[in-house]
């Protein structure tokens, strides 16, 4: 039960105590004489009961406030008695609460009393009751419990509606993280019904059949709008009612609390506010800042929320305490704080800031305060920034600030500020105050670092400086001037000058001695003269190249020195040797020098860079003292050689990797290895076995000298493969693990032998195979097939059409004159051979006929005679012209042939051909080759008919046609040609 | 295309057709008044500006109160919400109403539902809130003059507030911050369908006020032109 927030009310009507302490005594001394007696009446007649209990709500405080009084009491003084009150909720029986009040009243004295509910009190009705007890020493026979008053019914009806749903507490307003209980009356509702907080259901519990409560713990702030919770019936799903919980944030103490004066007129005092309390609906507004000073009584309502002016009065006081206050609707919170007021005097910044008098090494600053009075003293200090440093200086002000900045650089922008607090009692400095300025120029303080190259040969000298660095340039430098002065004849100086920002020249000189003096000039002047000697003779001898281990700060090397006078020396390189410009640089070192350290940032692994170290004579003069190289880390080989085979003989090969370049390579190339893989297990002398990455086994010959680019591998089988691979070897790792190259060794003969032999073998093989394949064309185009002439259609075609009158002979009449029978394998060729006088030409212009006469010598007309169409003949070459067609008689069987052998079998057996060639001449009959005596050797016949070809009778005045392939003899003949267009000879040359 | 000799006749009856129309097309009337096209046309135009501005508002709003109210399914009971004009009306009716008493109910809606929006500045304490419901009110309250101006124009009396009868936002004791909110949620719902509303509205009025020209370019498309 809560009851801190309820007012907790307990007051007795005030009567005269003067009267009551006049008669007092007086009734003291009678009533103790009484004392026993009424105690006994009191004790059995006077019940101390409390009456007129009185029980009023505020609900939205959730509170019951009691009154009530006792009747009873006897006499007219105060007794110290104790109420017990019991509190019951639904009904009587259930009683919630019960506490003891204690108080001192007199008789018919009202008394209040307050009680905080945690539930609204609408959610249920409440029963009170008091009984009372006088706990007085005085009258411990009255030190009994009296009976109970009756039960007072509390009962806050805010639902007008039995069929509505009620949420209770309305808008309650509660601190983040308090706990509340709220509940809400269903009425008539039959329906279930669920609880929200924010779209989370929430689980209670039942307080009777039409109410329910939802204790909520901690609860959290979550908007300004206010936390919703609402009810719902399951069974509409639609929202019945709810209740806006308005959860405030925890009102925080003031931080960071501090007053201060600026001008001894006002107190500004500032602090930390905190959390912002407000929230929305008017529920409760931001929370409120009061400030209150305890010496003077002063009150100020502070208008902004982190801070307030305190106006302070001419009455001189110095000690102030003040109070802040701050306070919401929930709590009240205070801070407190006392000071004295010239300890806390903050001074405004300091103005007019001015700089006098400015030169190139100093200045004056002046400036000027707000006057705090006369027993004040400033303490103020100036800063000054200027090229990346700060300088501090203290001084004391009373109103006017002067102070003199010396030690500046030249042409340099500093900036100086000042800013003061009080010096008596410091508290706080001012904000700053000040102003940039900048020293003007001043001649260079230092000479340029000059150093200079040669070109071997040549009398051509590049002189190099380095800039100025802003410290010694005091200013910008605007040329460079360079003075050449000949050392060994008197000639006039030769200037030459150089903008800036050059920094190098060349010079070309002849072979004397020469003095240069370079210096550099800004607005204010010029620098001291750099001076460098170069020599006639320079007398840089070989000097052998040192290697040195470089690391990654750079190189570290040492030499010795040749000669004890010397003003000092030199260290050159490149940071950038494979570029064309080089990036040339220099290092000068002091004569007791002989080591040093050469860093650059523009060292990379890999690289090689050179190193030359310089003795300069007390003339000035360079001699060249050693040359180093090494890099700074060195890299794995990144390539292997490109190497060349040579020299391939059957038991070794060379490999040659000449063009291979050691100086570019990013580490010392140390030297090489062969590796070589063979099917032999065991490597050659000189080679050992070794294992590749890949867990290859093969021979590893070792090479040391970098230069030795050539190596040959010998004691090789012949005939066998090799695989070989060259990589360079450093210090501390090789080449990339490449391919390996295949190479064969060649058999032990001669190889022309084999250049020879096998392409003339396939050449011929190639051409037997072609002849295989292709000799049916052969022998169409060679030797084709020559047709039959019975077979022949034109000998029915000139009996019935062009000689009507012409007899054939029959073959009994013919007398052959000379007959011949070839009688080969495959055929037989006849020859027959004539020596008839020539037909008429007009009639031989027609048809060229092949005629077999008689040699009778009275002959000299046309007779009966055998008739050979020249036609058929066109036909055979028309036949090879097709290239396909092989004019063979499959009828005519071998034997047949050897019936001609005999004139009478020939004759019969022409009469058997020819009285077919009258009739149909069946296709492919052929079964004679005629053969003309003529016939040209060329022909290509595989049964060399040059060869067999018989001489022709001197008495034959016919040359025999013959078949001649058209393909080797004259054109192919066309569907129109005229029959004896296809004669081989001409007209003239058939008769001679 | 050859012409026959009918359709010079009809050619010609067009032509009259269109001369005798000409005085009655607004376009070439111009010593004549526009009428009231332009003016409802510009108020439908802003009842859709308004519609627009109107949804960024309520989300806004909406997720300022919280759950449930900016739920999407959100149904409450029109508790207190009573005294709102309501936007919805039976279809029949709707289209039975005549210009004037249309234009008199959305002028009526507005001047109430303005002066109840003007209720939910004084709670609202973001000042980006307060900031976009002033402007929302401002634009209102030109819908309002807007709605006037069509009024005047078609000569219709603007409705006279009969006294007491001013809305007023004043919620009696009872009336907790759960049914203030839940009566906003109802103000925001109904603005928002009052717009739907006017737009419908004055999208229905703008065509029956529309000029008869187009019924003279009906007539000559009818004749094959």
């Amino acid at each position: 039960m809560l009851l801190r927030d309820c007012p907790v009310i307990s007051k007795r009507k005030p009567e005269s105590m003067a009267l009551f302490a006049v008669f007092q005594t007086t009734f003291l001394l009678t009533l103790l004489s009484l004392r026993t007696h009424q105690s006994e009446v009191l004790a059995e007649h006077l019940p101390l009961t409390p009456e007129a209990l009185k029980v009023s709500v505020n609900s939205a405080q959730q509170c019951l406030h009691l009154q009530w009084t006792v009747h009873n009491l006897p006499y007219n003084q105060e007794f110290k008695m104790i109420f017990q009150i019991q509190i019951s909720r639904t009904e009587t029986s259930n009683v919630i609460w019960m506490g003891n009040y204690s108080t001192t009243m007199k008789r018919n004295e009202t008394v209040h009393w307050s009680w905080e509910s945690e539930l609204p009190l609408e959610c249920a009705a409440h029963f009170v009751r008091i009984r009372s007890v006088v706990d007085d020493a005085r009258f411990p026979e009255w030190n009994f419990w009296s009976s109970w008053s009756s039960w007072q019914e509390v009962n806050v009806q805010d639902s007008t509606g039995q069929d509505t749903l009620f949420v209770f507490p309305k808008d309650k307003l509660v601190e983040e993280g308090s706990n509340i209980t709220i509940c809400y009356i269903s009425g008539n509702i039959q329906n279930d019904i669920s609880c929200y907080l924010e779209g989370e259901q929430i689980h209670g519990e039942q307080l009777d059949p039409h109410v329910s409560t939802f204790k909520l713990e901690n609860v959290p702030f979550i908007r300004k709008g206010g936390t919703n919770i609402y009810c719902e019936e399951k069974q509409r799903k639609a929202i019945s009612n709810g209740t806006v919980l308005f959860v405030s944030k925890v009102l925080e103490e003031p931080k960071d609390f501090s007053c201060e004066t600026r001008d001894f007129k006002t107190l500004i005092c500032t602090w930390d506010p905190g959390a912002n309390t407000a929230l929305d609906w008017s529920k409760q507004p931001s929370q409120s800042y009061t400030l209150f000073e305890s010496y003077s009584g002063k009150k100020k309502h502070c208008e902004e929320k982190n801070r307030c002016n305190w106006q302070i009065t001419q009455d001189s006081q110095e000690i102030y305490n003040f109070t802040l206050i701050t306070e919401n609707y929930l709590r009240k919170r205070s801070v407190n704080l006392l000071f004295n007021l010239t300890h806390r005097v903050h001074p405004m910044s300091p103005f007019s800031v001015q700089f006098e008098n400015i030169s190139a090494t100093s200045a004056v600053m002046t400036w000027k305060v707000h006057s705090l009075g006369d027993y004040f003293t400033l303490l103020c200090q100036v800063e000054l920034h200027g090229e990346g440093k700060m300088i501090q200086h203290n001084v004391s002000v009373k109103a006017n600030g002067k102070y003199l900045l010396n030690e500046l650089e030249p042409n340099t922008e500093y900036v100086a500020q000042v800013h003061c607090a009080d010096d008596n009692h410091f508290w706080k400095w001012s904000e700053w105050s000040g102003r940039d300025f900048t020293t003007p120029e001043a001649a260079p303080s230092e000479a340029p670092d000059v150093w200079r190259t040669m070109k071997s040969g040549s009398h051509n000298v590049t002189l190099f400086w380095k800039p100025l660095s802003k410290f010694h340039a005091n200013g910008k430098i605007l040329f460079y001037n360079v003075a050449v002065e000949n050392l060994d004849k008197p000639s006039r100086l030769e200037h030459r000058s150089i903008p800036a920002p050059a920094n190098s020249t060349e010079l070309t000189l002849d072979g004397c001695s020469y003095q240069i003096r370079v210096t550099a000039s800004n607005s204010a002047g010029a620098s001291p003269a750099a001076v460098i000697v170069v020599s006639a003779a320079p007398g840089n001898k070989e000097i052998e190249e040192e290697i040195i281990e470089g690391t990654e700060d750079g190189f570290s090397m040492s030499w010795k020195p040749q000669s004890g006078d010397v003003m000092g020396y030199v260290v050159e390189w490149c940071d950038r040797p494979q570029d064309p410009l080089c990036d040339f640089q220099w290092k000068k070192l002091g004569p007791n020098t002989t080591s040093t350290v050469i860093s650059s940032d523009a060292f990379r692994p890999g690289v090689q860079y050179n190193f030359r170290i310089y003795e300069l004579s007390t003339k000035r003069i360079a001699h060249l003292l050693e040359r180093k190289t090494g890099y700074t880390r060195e890299l794995a080989p990144s390539d292997n050689p490109h190497v060349v085979t040579n020299n391939l003989t059957s038991h070794s090969f060379t490999l040659s990797w000449k063009n291979y370049s050691t100086k570019s390579q990013p580490a010392f190339i140390r030297g090489y290895h062969v590796y070589l893989k063979s099917k032999e297990e065991q490597c050659q002398p000189g080679a050992e076995k070794a294992v590749l990455p890949d867990d290859t086994v093969c021979c590893q010959y070792k090479i040391d000298n970098p230069e030795q680019k050539t190596f040959t591998v010998e004691n090789l089988k012949p005939e066998s493969f090799y695989e070989f691979l060259v990589t360079p070897h450093t210090s501390f790792s090789e080449g990339p693990s490449g391919t390996f190259t295949k190479v064969r060794t060649p058999d032990e003969y001669p190889y022309m032998l084999v250049h020879v032999i096998v392409p003339v073998v396939i050449c011929v093989v190639l051409l037997v195979c072609g002849c295989l394949l292709k000799s049916q064309w052969m022998k169409d185009k060679c030797y084709p097939d020559i047709p039959d002439p019975y077979k022949s259609s034109v000998l029915s075609l000139i009996k019935s059409k062009e000689n009507p009158h012409r007899t054939i002979m029959s073959i009994s009449d013919c007398i052959p004159d000379a007959i011949e029978v070839v009688n080969k394998q495959e055929g037989s060729k006849i020859q027959s051979l004539g020596t008839r006088k020539s037909l008429t030409e007009p009639e031989l212009t027609k048809l060229s006929y092949l005629y077999l006469l008689p040699t009778e010598k009275n002959y000299s007309g046309p007779g009966p005679c055998i008739c050979f169409e020249n036609y058929t003949y066109n036909q055979a070459a028309s036949d090879c012209a097709s290239c396909g067609h092989a004019p063979v008689s499959p009828e005519a069987p071998p034997s047949q042939w050897g019936l001609l052998t005999s004139s009478e079998n020939l004759l019969k057996a022409l009469e058997k051909n020819y009285m077919n060639s009258l009739g149909e001449i069946p296709a492919g009959e052929t079964t004679l080759n005629y053969v003309s005596q003529l016939a040209s050797p060329m022909s290509g016949d595989k049964d060399s008919l040059s060869t067999n070809a018989l001489v022709p009778p001197p008495c034959s005045e016919y040359k025999m046609q013959m078949a001649v392939p058209l393909c080797l003899a004259s054109p192919p003949p066309t569907e129109n040609s005229d029959l004896s267009s296809i004669t081989l000879l001409g007209p003239s040359e058939h008769y001679r | 295309m050859d012409l026959r000799a009918g359709d010079s006749w009809g050619m010609l009856a067009c032509l009259c057709t269109v001369l005798w129309h000409l005085p009655a097309v607004p376009a070439l009337n111009r010593t004549g008044d526009p009428g009231p096209g332009p003016s409802i046309q510009k108020t439908y135009d802003l009842t859709r500006y308004l519609e627009h501005q109107l949804r960024s508002l309520a989300g806004t709003y909406l997720n300022y109160l919280g759950p449930p109210f900016n739920e999407p399914d959100f149904n409450p009971p029109r508790l207190g919400a009573d005294t709102l004009p309501r936007a919805t009306v039976n279809l029949e009716v709707w289209r039975s109403l005549n210009d004037k008493l249309r234009l008199t109910q959305n002028y009526e809606a507005y001047s109430h539902l303005l002066c109840y929006l003007r209720g939910l500045n004084r709670q609202a304490a973001t000042a980006e809130l307060r900031h976009s419901l002033a402007h929302f009110c401002t634009s209102l309250q030109g819908l309002l003059g807007s709605i006037a101006g069509v009024m005047a124009t078609l000569g219709y009396p603007l409705p006279q507030p009969l006294p007491g009868t001013e809305p007023t936002w004043t919620p009696g004791p009872a009336h907790s911050d759960f049914l203030q909110k839940m009566d906003d949620f109802w103000l925001l719902k109904e603005l928002q369908t009052w717009l739907w509303r006017s737009a419908k509205d004055f999208n229905r009025l703008k065509k029956k006020m529309q000029p008869p020209a187009a019924a003279v370019t009906l007539h000559l498309e009818a004749h094959g032109f």
